[in-house]
Formats: C-alpha cells, structure tokens, sequence
C-alpha cells in the first residue's frame, strides 16, 4: 500500500504539470457562468482592487464596498472583456480605480473635499501575502516611479490615488492645467517604458 | 477644446476628466486612430500602479460575493461590441463629431445632480455616445424666440434619441425644464430637463413625430401646463 501511494504520487509529480488558468481564462470563463473561476479571479485580483481602492478611498468599509460593487461588475459584464485588448487584470483594474474615483469624488463632494497634500507611502507590504512575481513588479512599479520628476510623480499621483481631476490637480501644484496634461502624459510614457510595457 | 482634445488621454487613463469631459473624450477616442493605438500601454501601466497597491481584503468580502453571483444574472455575450465599434469608426459621419462638440459646449451639471448614482449616468452616457455615433444618427435643430434652443441627434436603430439644450436659460428654483414626445397628436412626458442647459436621452422614438420643451413647476406634470417653447420634429 505504502508503496503504490508513492508511486500514485510520483506518476502525479511526473505528469504533465497543469499550470492554474491565468486572469484572462479565469475571466473568459466567469462570462460563461462559471462560479469556480469567479472564485479563482477573486483569489487573483482582490487584494489588487481591495488595496486599490483603500489607497484611493483609505476608509476600509467604504473600500470593501467598492470593492464588492467592482467584483459584482465582473460578474455580470465579464463578457464585454476582450482579450486582445488589454490583460484581464488590467481590465478588472480600470474598472476598480473608475469606481474608487466616482466614490471617492461622490463622498467629498458634498463635505467639500479637503485638498491636503498626503504622501502616505501605501500599506503595509509585508502583511500582503504576495506571491514573488507579484512582489517584483510591485518592486518595479515603486522604482519607476521614483524615476519620475517631481512634477510628473506629483501630478500622477494626486490624480490616481487622491482622485483629482487634472484641472484640480493644476490648482493644488500651483501650475497651469496644459503643463498638468503635459506632465501626465510624457509621466505615463516614461513608467511604460520604464515597466516594459508595450506601447 | 477639440485642438487639443488628443491631450486628455493621459487624465482620461488616470481618471482625472470630469464626467462630462469624460463623455467627450470618450466620442473623440472611437474616431480617433492616434489615441486609441495609445490607450492599451498607458491603461496597463496604470493598472500596474495600481496593483501594487494590494492589500488583503476583510474575508468575509469573498463569501458575499460568491453568494452574489450565485444568485445575479449575467449580461449576454456582446458579439457585436467589436464589429460595431470598428463599423462606427469607419461610418462615422458628420454628424457625430458635430454631436461631439455638441457634448463639449454642455455642462451636464444639472443631469449629474439628478442622477446622483453614477452607474445610472454611465449606462445613460454610454447609451447617449452610442446614439450620437450611430452611423443613422440625424439632426435636427429648433430655435425658439429669445435664441434658446435644442438639437436632437435622434438614430432610428437605437430607437433612441438624444436631446441637447445649450443656451436654454437658468430657470427659477421652483420651475424644471420638461421634455415631452408627441406621437399621433398625443403627449407624453419624456422626462423633467432640470433647470438650465443639459442634454437627455430619449427611449424608444419609434412613431414619435417631435418632441417639445415646457417649463413647468419643480417636480414636473403629468401633461403639459403651457405652450412649448420649443419643439423639433423627429
Ligand atoms: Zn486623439
């Protein structure tokens, strides 16, 4: 008995090694109803959306909020995705950072939003359970961005994290909004060339 | 505007157009080739900026989502998403870039303020590009006494119609703008407008011969209560 468990075991080892689904299967199938891959995708990406839209909202509950709303936009548009498009996490992503932006503008609105400056460096990295890759790029991601100027890194960040539109962002730097565009966009060229991504 | 139109797509990547420059440029990106060959590596790169921001939710998101899903209908597979983006973008008329600088001259503040749900106003925005970059999208325009008026870019396929009100005057606190559609000499409300320049989206304009503007009291009437100040045909 001990010895044809090994052997089950080894033939298992020996067998061709299946590699989990990626996002993108994982997303194609959530379109065709599949709750597993649902589950998988959540596994996947949640902490990306749930710690995106901390960053962008801080308060936890109202994060897990949009959190939810995004994973249940998933789920029910997941057909729209396209994979010649654009990777699936980049997809789920941009539909989370849309949502943190609407929330955090839609919340603020109303309690006249108090335009601080916060260099808050991000959440604590070593309670996320990231796998290597993951760490890597998000080792990448900080590097490029201390690549940045200091006008670029500032624009970009007060619109993607704080939530600002470009023209607040002009009025808070003290610049003029075409400078602003400007600086976002020659900002987003250098992090893509600087992250490899393809152009 | 339009000179430099190009230049939002790094804010609009970022998220950082208000909603109704948002809109825009979001008509200006089905035509314009230079753009879109651009917005696939800068939309990586942001998602990549905000993946490293991850943090492990609270545990019991992923069991409510699961018990969501299981009982939440999914969208059908949108097969002509593609096909109609890439025949719009090959059709598209005159029309829609006029109808694009249409959305540029208007602030949609009122529409925003009666639409506090943002998902609402997406679905309707999307519905309302669509329409304006329908390949049958057709205008109309009335001007009434005083210089106001509104256009209606109207498109027999998505049986839908956008009405768009520039220079209508700020009312007062207690009067809306109300749009009605006439269809066999009969009226129907098609909406309250709010109370200054904005832009609304028609549903179903089949058999609709016009449509006709009102002011009425705060909330709105169930028919008219004075004469249209403005009117177009469909
Ligand atoms: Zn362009």
């Amino acid at each position: 008995m001990p010895a044809a468990s090994r052997s089950n075991r080894h033939l298992g080892v020996a067998a061709e090694p299946t590699s989990p689904p990626g996002d993108d299967e994982l997303l194609q199938r959530v379109a065709r109803g599949d709750d597993a891959a649902f589950g998988a995708l959540y596994d996947s990406l949640g902490s990306s959306v749930y710690g995106l839209a901390r960053r962008v909202i801080r308060d936890p509950a109202r994060a897990e909020e949009v959190a939810q709303e995004v994973f249940l936009q998933v789920w029910q548009t997941a057909a729209r995705f396209d994979p010649a498009r654009g990777r699936a996490k980049s997809w789920v992503l941009t539909l989370a950072h849309r949502r943190a932006v609407d929330a955090v503008r839609r919340d603020q609105s109303a309690t006249n939003r108090e335009r601080t400056y916060d260099w808050t460096p991000g959440p604590d990295h070593d309670v996320v359970d990231e796998t290597v890759s993951l760490r890597l790029e998000h080792e990448q991601v900080r590097r490029c961005m201390e690549g940045l100027t200091e006008l670029q890194h500032e624009a970009i960040t007060l619109a993607y994290f704080q939530g600002y539109t470009y023209a607040e962002t002009a009025e808070v730097l003290g610049a003029n909004t075409s400078t602003i565009k400007t600086r976002m966009r020659d900002g987003l060229v250098r992090l893509r060339d600087c992250m490899g991504v393809e152009s | 505007m339009t000179t430099d139109i190009h230049h939002l797509l790094a804010p609009y990547v970022l998220d950082a157009l208000e909603p109704d420059e948002r809109n825009v440029f979001e008509a200006h990106l089905a035509q314009c080739e230079l753009c879109r060959s651009e917005l696939g590596g800068f939309a990586e790169t942001a998602s990549r900026i905000g993946g490293a921001q991850a943090e492990t939710p609270p545990p019991e998101l992923r069991d409510r989502l699961m018990a969501m899903a299981a009982t939440t209908p999914q969208e059908r597979p949108v097969v002509t998403a593609m096909a109609q983006r890439s025949r719009l973008r090959r059709a598209l008329p005159r029309i829609a870039v006029a109808a694009a600088a249409v959305v540029a001259a208007v602030s949609i503040a009122g529409f925003v303020n009666e639409h506090q749900k943002a998902d609402d106003l997406r679905a309707e925005r999307d519905e309302m590009v669509a329409v304006l970059t329908s390949s049958d999208a057709a205008m109309s325009v009335d001007a009434s006494t005083g210089g106001a008026s509104v256009r209606v870019i109207s498109s027999p396929s998505h049986d839908a119609a956008v009405v768009v009100g520039t220079s209508l005057r700020a009312l007062r606190s207690d009067q809306v703008y109300q749009l009605w559609t006439v269809h066999d000499g009969r009226t129907t409300s098609a909406g309250v407008m709010g109370r200054g320049p904005g832009m609304m989206l028609v549903d179903g304009i089949k058999g609709v011969d016009a449509l006709a503007v009102t002011v009425e009291p705060k909330g709105g009437s169930k028919t008219p209560t004075s004469d249209p100040i403005l009117s177009a045909s469909i």
